[in-house]
């Protein structure tokens, strides 16, 4: 029975992984208010309201109000989101929850993150004029990150995503700079509430210690040796308290593949 | 499951408390919450800070003894004169007055909608607004039963340096406890739909600890969101919905019916004295029981003759109406 | 009588001079103003700074060199990856970011709606956004036409004098010397309906001098009065009217049609070269006479498979076959 009920390791990608643990991040979140980003947690938001937390009031960044897509938005101003919300305005009334402190969650991606829960989607390199790489922007990931009282992040492990430090701190954790001088300190010194409670990777889920506010695996997926994992990380992560993740379900599998992104728009596969 | 947020306008009402700062929705006489005044006025409510205006629907609460404070723009009822109440009680000192702009309300609200602390403005630079003699907010602020709803100081003024503007006032937020609307449609859930002047309700919604709608109708939510564009207030920012017909009688609604001219002017008159107030609060808010008993007093022939006009939204006078 | 303000698209163009402080309307591959940013393209303009987002539209300006610097919050193209001509001139130097955040821009275009100078704001707080290091806006000030349209400051940190929120930032207003907006459908007069988000565009059309609108639909301006309730743009903010079909193409327009999902995929892959990007802009942009030949040159069988259809205001995916 074990075997029809669960996906093995290679029946399906590290991709697809990323958005069923992700979806499964949100079951707790029925009823709750939550801030979806753009690219991978829109797709792992829907497969969450399929399959999870049906009435968890997604708002968007670009006005929508309890939006409910009947098909997998490609982005977040996709008319997919408007079609049956509540209201449909713009970016401030959009965004302006979050600032009051409405907004039970927040679910987005990045380029870098640090041991801190820290994020850049801004740029890679040490010249800001000149960058080596040139990133998305803050986006709404400044304000997701800053405001909303739990932050969900997925991006994929890479040693070279996730460091002792970024580059650019585009989205607040736990460990913010404040301003004139630059100097860390904790993310309530500057007035932000909430802060980063998960971080999903393509190989497990990360969490942060209640003191230390830094980084550990928490959960590795089936078939990832959590030595991997610290060996794909930029900093000496803790793994001690890894366990292995309950595994991928073929029912999950298969809603994502067949109705949750039937033409693979994400490129998950 | 989706929630059902529709209760009853006794229920509804029971969600304001004592020396809470409150705001009606819309301005003067269109699409006031009359009934749901009528109805705190019942509950017996007191010492209510109310912010933004003192017309039609708060001057009947500041006669029902119901008002400790004000905090606004506007005491006045439109062409019936000065809001009849409002004057009596600020004249004997029985509400405490803080006046501040037009604008200062707006910008007020859209800083709260914003989640800012202020905004700069330009706005009664020159005028007595900025007079520290007539500055109440710290008074008013001692009222409150949250203290922290109304700003530390009324403004504070600073050198713009960003497009060298000169002065400007920091204006702070306007925060309310409760926020009270009375509109034309509204879904179960709480999305609505609002036909007319939206005043700053589209803010202030977003303003409040809690927002009570009320509503000439409930339809069904799935109808309003066919089309999202057309509503001014979402779901997630509504909790309670009350359906009310004629719950904004005797002032307009826009689509649905236009003034009861004589009702207002009856009201402004004998709103002018304690005993005129005293005796026709008995007879339009207590004798009746409640808001259906209001309507029955009405009637229905003088509510039919009320009744708005396609393609108009009101009734031409030439054609009939409340004449 | 009222004024009617429908003018052809070259004439409306032709009012944004060199150094001007652009704004093109929505976000991202939705309701953006693509027909006339070919057109500013075709005409050649220089020096100008953009506002909020370098996405699909504006990155058109970026590859052809209509834009040196830009101030915003995004520079990608959501699912298609980020912009690409945008991405090459900023690793080279040859274009200026200033970057803010997201409630940053809503919140200088809100301060300028209101007419104020500034509003507080926690946003940003904690991150780069906030490094002086990182501050171009002494550098984009002296590049515009007219400076006084960029702050003299990035910011300024100040304690909330009124609900103790500590310190705060004063976020100045933002400010445009032309605002594109496309929209569904817009009247004679200048009042227009827009379906779907309205990202800045309610805020940014009272924040910019001049406002030209390019519509799917120019409608009897009396048809959209008969429920001003449903419109956003008032004609009194409206300086010019431009009727362009599928003037958002490749983007979705919704109620009209959905997302060129394969166009735009072959733009982000030809533009991320200098090359690439010149033959298509020769090919889509420069060889091309006209909005007209735009549209024959995409045929007619290929726009009908994008048209949108009721209730969704969308293609359901399942009935666009050949688009994904």
């Amino acid at each position: 029975m074990m075997s029809e009920k669960f996906a093995r390791a290679g029946d399906y990608t590290a991709a697809e992984a990323m958005i069923v643990y992700g979806a499964r991040m949100l079951a707790p979140f029925d009823g709750k208010i939550g801030i979806i980003g753009i690219g991978a947690p829109l797709l792992a938001t829907h497969l969450a309201k399929i399959l999870y937390c049906p009435d968890m009031k997604m708002i968007v960044e670009t006005g929508q109000a309890d939006a409910d897509p009947e098909e997998v938005p490609i982005s977040i101003m996709d008319s997919r989101l408007t079609y049956g919300s509540s209201w449909q305005m713009g970016d401030p009334e959009g965004l302006f929850p979050l600032v009051r402190g409405e907004v039970d969650f927040g679910f987005i991606g990045g380029a870098q993150i640090d041991k801190y829960g820290n994020l850049n989607s801004t740029f890679i390199g040490t010249d800001y004029n000149k960058p080596h790489k040139r990133l998305a922007g803050t986006a709404g990931a400044v304000d997701i990150g800053g405001f909303a009282k739990a932050t969900i992040i997925t991006m994929a492990h890479q040693k070279r995503r996730i460091l002792e430090k970024v580059d650019y701190l585009t989205t607040p954790g736990w460990m913010v700079k404040k301003w004139p001088e630059g100097t860390m300190v904790r993310r309530e010194e500057v007035g932000l509430p909430g802060g980063p409670i998960a971080f999903i990777s393509s190989m497990g889920i990360m969490r942060f210690d209640d003191e230390t506010k830094i980084m550990y695996v928490d959960r590795y997926f089936s078939g990832v040796d959590p030595k991997t994992i610290k060996e794909n990380t930029g900093f000496d992560i803790d793994i001690s308290r890894a366990r292995e993740a309950d595994p991928i379900e073929r029912e999950e599998l298969r809603v994502l593949r067949e109705v949750a992104d039937p033409l693979n728009i994400y490129r998950t596969r | 499951m989706k929630k059902s947020k529709v209760v009853s306008l006794t229920e509804a009402m029971q969600e304001v408390h004592d020396g809470d700062c409150i705001a009606m929705g819309a301005v003067v006489e269109d699409r006031r919450p009359v009934a749901a005044a009528c109805e705190l006025i019942r509950q017996g409510k007191k010492n209510l800070i109310i912010l933004a205006e003192c017309s039609l629907s708060e001057d009947i609460l500041v006669g029902g003894g119901c008002v400790s404070a004000y905090r606004g723009t506007y005491t006045a009822i439109g062409a019936f004169g000065i809001s009849p109440c409002t004057k009596r009680f600020a004249e004997e000192g029985k509400v405490v007055v803080d006046d501040i702009g037009h604008i200062d309300v707006c910008l007020g609200a859209l800083a709260t909608m914003a989640g800012a602390p202020f905004i700069a403005s330009r706005t009664t630079l020159g005028t007595d607004v900025l007079n520290p003699a007539f500055d109440n907010v710290a008074k008013i602020r001692n009222m409150a039963r949250n203290p922290e709803t109304l700003p530390a100081k009324k403004y504070v003024l600073i050198e713009d340096p960003f497009y060298g503007m000169g002065t400007v006032q920091l204006h702070p937020a306007m925060k309310f406890d409760v926020f009270i609307n009375h509109v034309q449609y509204a879904g179960e859930e709480g999305t609505v739909r609002i036909d007319g002047s939206l005043v700053f309700d589209h803010f202030a919604v977003h303003g409040a600890k809690k927002v009570i709608v009320t509503a000439e109708q409930v339809v069904p939510e799935e109808y309003l969101r066919r089309d999202p564009n057309r509503n001014q207030i979402p779901c997630t920012s509504v909790d309670m919905v009350v359906e009310v017909p004629w719950g904004g009688h005797p002032g307009q609604v826009y689509n649905f019916y236009d003034m009861d001219i004589p009702f207002m002017m009856d009201y402004v008159n004998k709103a002018k004295t304690d005993e005129g107030f005293k005796k026709w609060a008995d007879e339009w808010i207590f004798d009746v029981k409640n808001h259906e008993g209001y309507l029955n007093k009405l009637g229905a022939a003088r509510l039919e003759k009320l009744r708005a006009l396609p393609p108009y939204g009101y009734r031409p006078r030439t054609k009939g109406g409340a004449k | 009588m009222a004024k009617i303000k429908l003018v052809p698209l070259r004439e409306a163009v032709e009012v944004i001079r060199d150094g001007d402080v652009l704004f093109l309307g929505s976000l991202i591959e939705s309701r953006r103003p693509m027909a006339a940013a070919y057109e500013i393209v075709r005409q050649g303009k220089k020096g100008l700074i953009l506002l909020a987002e370098c996405s699909l539209a504006e990155d058109i300006l970026v590859g052809y060199g209509c834009a040196v610097a830009w101030r915003g919050c995004y520079t990608g193209m959501a699912n298609f990856g980020l912009s690409p001509a945008t991405l090459r001139k900023i690793e080279t130097g040859e274009f200026i970011a200033d970057d803010i955040g997201h409630i940053d821009i809503i919140l200088g275009a809100m301060a300028a709606m209101a007419g104020s100078p500034f509003v507080a704001t926690r946003a940003t707080l904690g991150s780069d956004v906030l490094n002086p290091d990182y501050s171009r806006v002494g550098q984009i000030r002296k590049l515009a036409r007219d400076p006084d349209m960029i702050p003299r400051e990035k910011f300024i940190l100040f304690e909330d004098p009124f609900y103790g929120e500590g310190q705060v930032k004063l976020q100045p207003a933002m400010k445009a010397d032309v605002a594109i907006i496309h929209v569904q459908q817009a009247g004679e007069e200048g009042t227009a309906r827009v379906e779907g988000p309205l990202a800045f565009d309610h805020y940014f059309i009272h924040a910019a001098r001049r406002v030209i609108l390019t519509a799917e639909q120019v409608v009897p301006e009396a048809y959209l009065r008969r429920d001003p309730n449903r419109n956003q743009i008032p004609c009194t903010s409206v300086d010019m009217v431009v009727e362009i079909p599928w003037g958002g193409h490749p983007s979705q327009v919704k109620g009209f049609y959905d997302v060129d999902m394969a166009f735009i995929r072959d733009y982000v892959k030809m533009a991320k070269s200098e090359s690439g990007f010149q033959q298509w802009v020769d090919e889509w942009v420069l060889n091309i006479e006209s909005h007209d030949s735009y549209l024959d040159k995409l045929g007619a069988g290929n726009l009908e498979r994008l048209r949108s259809i009721p209730p969704y205001g969308y293609r359901p995916r399942k009935t666009c076959a050949g688009i994904a």
